[in-house]
């Protein structure tokens, strides 16, 4: 009896040590997912996210993979407060976040302090992979830059000559606008106009939209996304000024989650951006299907990013060799792979540790009663110039 | 730097236009808080259960019209039913409990909006009827708004009437003036009261099924009209029709005009309007009661 | 007494996210009593008083990033700052009553918020990051751990509630408390009502940039979202909860409704639902808040 026990005893020391060294990787996601204006973004996401990695099966060189979801109710003390959780009592590997400027600084913060790797999956200040990069933040999204200034180039070569800009006060809307405008008007154009409606609660555009007639642009660059993206497409269109401009913007503009709302009003609307649901390539079309299959909705460019940061987590982690103790080897693994996603060919630049991609050029058309979207031009390995980040 | 006579114009009627767009969103606040001294922070609420509730009927009989109709009785509806459930246990407690109680409404029907209908942004299309642009001046201006300034008006002439010619609205007057008095005559002020709370939800309804053509509907709007519809109130003078009017042009015009003429200081616009009338004439513009 | 004793107890025993919650809760607890201070005691209703917070926090952030001050000197330089804006917004605003200061505050923070986001030296929208924390070396401490922070924090905590409770018990409380009870009759004592008020208004603001500028010791960054009014009104709802014109209702409240917050969030997306049901049961029900309603369990008159 004795004997028996002491064997147990002995077998029950044994199997924590194995079981020890099949630790689960855990990547903790970050995001808003119960209030604020990016719930379902976040729900898209995250969920992409999660299927990129299930369909790699969920684990990397015999370890699991584990998600922990924590969210942040869109505040950033307390994203700050999850992110803490997540990383000294989850242990998790890494985290993913967040989808909003208005956390970026409070996970930011933690991360370079702790040491901690953090892939922003959206958020696109500038200033995060510039100035302010740390080696610990990598994003997988794009930089607000990084989307707009090939449009001017792009715009110029189809004759046309001047714009006006329109977008909310605020440094996101300043971002899109001011890298817009210095390509644009290097390439030959000239601005006729700049207005930044106050970002707030209500969006008419009317008074702005008055003022853009008698400026009389070629074209109008503007920067909107959410419920006020859907009002200023709807209201170009009621105001007349379609007619004799034309709209461009930064892509959420008619993005898969405002089209319905717009209508016929986003017919003719030249969008510019990561990611558009027509974009023909093998991945994209299986991802699309099996969103659409699953979800009864087009997928969103935040699906396409969730799914995309996805494979490239789990990229990086076979690289490495399933190993995570050591976060720095992990974050250099991110450099060094590529991944085919949605988008096309897609890498980590290490000198300021944010995407390399391709960006697309692309009309909203009417095919039948539909709205739908086809894609005019593409500019391959988009790279951001390092803006003072020094890594 | 004159703009054109056409532009003028279509910024007037823009302004006209926004000014009617907040008067609708705030009348109801503002009855309500005028009549019965009561801030109902759940007007946002209100607003956003009709606008959605609009949009189930739009999606079930295909009509705007219907919608328009209807939603805003099933916000009375769910207003009379808060009411009767909850603020009937309050009166003559303070004031500030009954206002707290809203408050926590907006959490509530927050939440409520996002287990039926979800998260995702939806739209009410304009009726075909009003789908279109007119010419005005040779510059094409979206029907529907002017269907939102006759709209404006129309509610605002019924109210009037309502409230100044007829037996019901003289109670209510009475009952603003003096509720102990009015009462001691034998008006039923309860009932009165709770009339008026139902006209203040119904009005919150259908604002929320007029406005969301123009500015969609998504949960988070009853947080978004709040501050803006409030300020309207208060800077018109609470509880006055007039001022209510008088506030929202004002305001309208004033957000449309800073806009092109002063844009540096568009943000600040709203506020900078309050607290000026706030220091100038504390009461409001045009307030319902002539106290200091 | 009690709550001192739950407070170290928790951090006793807690882990990680226990003592960094409790940092969290001594923070909150500043900010709410200072608006108990300008509520309960002065009868002054804000819903802008977020402002403070934030300007405290910024203050903090501007002053220790780019103009390179010490952040140990940096602090009470905030607190002063804030103070004299406070001042000026109070000379201009607190005659006013009721509904309209209400409103005026409500603008004041709306505006601080607009400025916040559009102003590209503060991070705009993103905020700033990388604040720099007070050297606690000398001491042994470092405030980067949560345990030594929530330290730190309970302290400071404790030590404005007794200076508050001294504040209340003084003469100048005293007369703070008739203005609230009967203004009119305090003016026809020849009580100079204004200036009190802006008093307490100025000496509320600068205890709620107190807490903002702890707060942004704590996290390491500021953001425009301090100052929004949602924040103001949910402090408010903590003063509430926890029981206004009491010092340890805020408190409790903010315990409360911080816990509340971060457990309910993370077992459902509805936790708005249940927190709004439960603020509403405590308004219909126990009109005095927790502090109230422990106190008449104990059979004690509630007191300072």
């Amino acid at each position: 009896m004795k004997l028996l026990a002491a064997v147990a005893v002995a077998v029950a020391f044994t199997l924590p040590i194995g079981a020890r060294s099949a630790e689960p990787i855990r990547v903790g996601l970050v995001l808003p997912y119960s209030a604020g204006p990016f719930v379902p973004l976040a729900n898209e996401l995250g969920d992409s996210l999660v299927m990129a990695l299930e369909e790699s099966g969920m684990e990397v060189a015999g370890r699991k993979i584990e998600i922990l979801k924590e969210d942040t109710t869109h505040k950033p003390d307390v994203a700050q407060a999850k992110a803490k959780k997540l990383v000294f009592e989850d242990k998790v590997d890494l985290l993913v976040g967040p989808i909003g400027s208005n956390e970026l600084a409070a996970l930011f913060a933690f991360a370079a302090g702790s040491r901690i790797p953090l892939i922003i999956p959206n958020a696109g200040d500038n200033e995060a992979t510039g100035e302010k990069c740390s080696p610990w933040v990598i994003r997988t999204s794009f930089s607000n830059d990084q989307i707009v200034r090939e449009m001017g180039p792009w715009l110029i070569k189809q004759g046309i000559k001047t714009a006006a800009l329109i977008a909310f006060d605020y440094t996101t809307g300043h971002q899109a606008m001011d890298g817009f405008k210095k390509p644009f008007i290097a390439a030959g154009g000239t601005i006729v106009g700049e207005q930044y409606p106050p970002f707030g609660p209500i969006s008419d555009f009317g008074p702005y939209l008055t003022k853009i007639k008698e400026q009389k642009p070629d074209a109008v660059f503007t920067f909107f996304a959410g419920p006020p993206a859907t009002a200023l497409v709807k209201q170009f269109s009621e105001f007349g000024l379609k007619e004799s401009i034309k709209l461009t913007a930064a892509g959420w503009l008619i993005s898969p989650l405002n089209l319905p709302g717009e209508g016929d009003a986003a017919a003719g609307v030249i969008g510019i951006l990561n990611y558009v649901p027509a974009i023909d390539n093998p991945v994209n079309k299986a991802f699309q299907q099996k969103f659409q299959a699953k979800y009864n909705r087009t997928a969103s460019e935040f699906a396409a990013q969730g799914y995309d940061t996805g494979k490239l987590i789990y990229a990086a982690l076979k690289a490495n060799g399933g190993k995570t103790s050591d976060k720095a080897a992990f974050v250099k693994a991110l450099h060094e792979v590529s991944v085919e996603g949605t988008r096309g060919p897609l890498k980590i630049d290490p000198k300021t540790n944010n995407i390399i991609q391709d960006i697309y050029i692309y009309e909203a058309k009417k095919v039948g009663d539909k709205v739908d979207f086809a894609v005019l031009n593409r500019i391959r390995n988009v790279q951001d110039a390092p803006n003072g980040c020094k890594l | 730097m004159l703009p054109d006579p056409a532009s003028l114009v279509i910024q007037l009627l823009n302004g006209l236009q926004y000014g009617m767009l907040l008067f609708l969103l705030s009348v109801g606040l503002s009855v309500v808080l005028g009549l019965m001294n009561f801030i109902n922070l759940a007007h946002g609420t209100l607003y956003m259960l009709g606008a959605f509730l609009g949009l189930s009927l739009v999606g079930v009989t295909g009509s705007f019209w219907i919608a328009l109709a209807c939603a805003p009785l099933l916000a009375a509806a769910i207003g009379a039913l808060f009411y009767g459930v909850l603020l009937r246990h309050l009166q003559g407690e303070s004031a500030m409990k009954q206002v707290l109680v809203t408050f926590g409404l907006i959490f509530i029907g927050i939440d409520t909006v996002r287990m039926i209908w979800g998260d995702y942004e939806e739209a009410i299309a304009a009726p075909a009827l009003l789908a279109d642009s007119i010419r005005i001046w040779g510059q094409p201006y979206p029907a529907y708004r002017l269907f939102v300034i006759a709209l404006g008006l129309v509610v605002a002439l019924l109210l009037w009437l309502g409230l100044e010619r007829t037996r019901l609205g003289a109670v209510v007057r009475a009952g603003v003036d003096d509720r102990v008095m009015a009462a001691s005559l034998g008006i039923n002020i309860d009932a009165a009261f709770f009339g008026v709370f139902c006209l203040g939800c119904w009005l919150a309804g259908l604002a929320g099924v007029a406005v969301a053509p123009v500015l969609q509907i998504y949960p988070g709007m009853d947080v978004a009209i709040l501050i803006p519809t409030l300020i309207v109130v208060v800077v018109g003078g609470p509880g006055s029709l007039r001022g209510a009017l008088l506030g929202s042009l004002l305001i309208g015009m004033a957000e449309t005009f800073g806009a092109v003429l002063l844009p540096d200081f568009a943000s600040f616009m709203i506020y900078a309007v309050m607290v000026l009338v706030l220091l100038l004439r504390p009461g409001g513009l045009l307030p319902a009661r002539q106290t200091a | 007494m009690v709550l001192l004793a739950a407070a170290i107890g928790t951090w006793w025993f807690a882990g990680y996210a226990g003592q960094d919650r409790l940092g969290e809760i001594a923070i909150a607890a500043i900010f709410a009593m200072s608006l108990d201070l300008m509520v309960g005691y002065g009868g002054m209703v804000s819903l802008g008083h977020a402002l403070f917070f934030g300007l405290g926090a910024y203050a903090l952030a501007g002053l220790t990033l780019f103009l390179k001050w010490p952040p140990g000197l940096a602090l009470p330089a905030s607190v002063l700052l804030t103070g004299l804006v406070a001042f000026a917004i109070g000379r201009l605003i607190v005659h006013l009553g009721g509904v309209f200061f209400i409103m005026v505050t409500l603008a004041f923070g709306q505006m601080g918020w607009a400025w916040f986001a559009r102003d590209r030296l503060f991070g705009g929208i993103a905020g700033l990051s990388g604040i720099p924390q007070i050297d606690l070396s000398l001491l042994g401490g470092d405030l980067a751990n949560p345990a030594d922070f929530a330290i730190v924090a309970v302290t400071a905590a404790t030590m404005v509630y007794l200076a508050l409770a001294r504040l209340i018990e003084s003469p100048f409380g005293a007369v703070v408390s008739a203005l609230h009870r009967n203004a009119g009759r305090a003016r026809a004592l020849g009580c100079p009502v204004q200036s009190y008020k802006l008093a307490v208004f100025t000496i509320a603001a600068m205890l709620a940039s107190l807490a903002g500028t702890l707060q942004a010791q704590r996290t390491g960054f500021v953001s425009p979202d301090l100052l929004v009014w949602t924040s103001s009104g949910e402090l408010l709802i903590m003063v509430i909860i926890g029981g206004i014109g009491s010092l340890l209702g805020p408190i409790a409240g903010a315990a409360l409704w911080t816990l509340l917050h971060h457990y309910l969030s993370a077992v459902t997306p509805y936790w708005m639902l249940i927190m709004g049901a439960f603020f509403i049961a405590i308004v219909l029900f126990a009109a005095e808040g927790l502090y109230g309603a422990l106190a008449r369990l104990a059979w004690r008159r509630p007191h300072v």
